[in-house]
């Protein structure tokens, strides 16, 4: 008995470590910084004209090393620090909120410079903010469907 | 289907309230824990298993379709750690020269269920196949039907094995005295 009952204390503090809040959020937080990231930089690579050689080899660096952090989180939040339905939310309201704040930088840098990097980074941050409403909507029907659900379970087993 | 406190506790979980993996935990470990030990037949072993099973379900049960069928879902999870880690020893092929119509008959005995509890070695010396659905189908209680889902077998093989379980133990027993 007292084997299982260790056992049961080692699961306790596996769980501790898996369902941390913040290394959820903090994989959410990552793959919108990589991805804006990665957006500033295809933008003014794809639209600087007569780019030396090395230049272009910078620029895909650092466009491979962004899509790689947003690959790393894409995969951690889908296997490793699953998002549970109230983190969604949370993590919906972090995308469009970071979206939303790129897609007003990308406003100000067209107004300002008229450049066509600008002009293509606001296009794919509408795109963006545009993915992060929809995710937050579908985020904020499940949390009230399972929050509907579990109202209906309680008043059963109460 | 499970009861509504156990797809309470499911939907509890999947909203992301930290408090219901507590409760989880508490309430299936030890289960999950003692039909993880028959599988493995060490304690060692049985912990390695156990956590995991619960890293897995941690990471799946977001994910989870159908919260009312928790139990199941938890014992497949289970099943499947601990086939992949003893997948080895998991060759024993399945009998095939029984009639179901004698597997049958032989389903009901009760008499036998209550002497389990005191044949852990005998029931630990069984081959994992028949080990797992004896104690999935006495000591877990799930029916032939969700044996059968979880084992991913026809029910026809589900009852082969427990009834080639039940010959071996009986044979053991005898040999042993403890059944006449």
């Amino acid at each position: 008995m007292s084997i299982q009952n260790d056992s049961l204390l080692s699961i306790r503090k596996l769980a501790c470590g898996e369902l941390s809040v913040k290394a959820r959020l903090g994989y959410v937080a990552l793959l919108l910084a990589s991805a804006a990231m990665t957006v500033v930089i295809v933008s003014l690579w794809f639209t600087e004209p007569s780019l030396p050689p090395r230049t272009h080899w910078a620029f895909g660096a650092m466009s491979a090393i962004g899509t790689s952090w947003a690959t790393l989180a894409v995969w951690a939040l889908t296997t490793r620090r699953v998002l549970f339905a109230r983190d969604k939310v949370i993590a919906g309201y972090m995308a469009v909120t970071f979206t939303l704040a790129f897609v007003i930088g990308a406003l100000a840098a067209v107004l300002i410079s008229q450049r066509a990097a600008a002009f293509m980074a606001l296009t794919t941050g509408v795109l963006m903010l545009g993915v992060a409403v929809r995710v937050l909507g579908s985020a904020r029907r499940r949390f009230a469907a399972l929050s509907a659900r579990r109202a209906e379970l309680a008043r059963m087993t109460a | 289907m499970d009861s509504p406190a156990d797809e309470l506790l499911a939907i509890r979980c999947q909203l992301g309230e930290r408090a219901a993996f507590d409760a989880l935990i508490t309430r299936w470990h030890p289960p999950l824990w003692r039909y993880l030990r028959r599988l493995a037949n060490d304690d060692d072993t049985a912990h390695d298993l156990a956590q995991e099973t619960w890293l897995r379900v941690l990471r799946a049960i977001a994910k989870l379709r159908e919260p009312a069928r928790l139990r199941p879902w938890l014992f497949g999870i289970a099943r499947r750690t601990a086939m992949d880690r003893l997948r080895a020893q998991y060759t024993q092929p399945p009998m095939s020269d029984v009639n179901p119509e004698d597997i049958a008959a032989e389903l009901p005995d009760a008499n036998l269920e209550e002497e389990f509890a005191t044949l852990e070695v005998s029931v630990g010396s069984l081959p994992i196949v028949e080990r797992e659905v004896l104690a999935l189908f006495y000591l877990r209680e799930l029916s032939l039907e969700e044996i059968s889902v979880l084992v991913e077998v026809p029910i026809g093989t589900v009852k082969s094995r427990l009834f080639r379980a039940r010959q071996l133990l009986r044979r053991d027993l005898k040999t042993t005295g403890v059944y006449q």
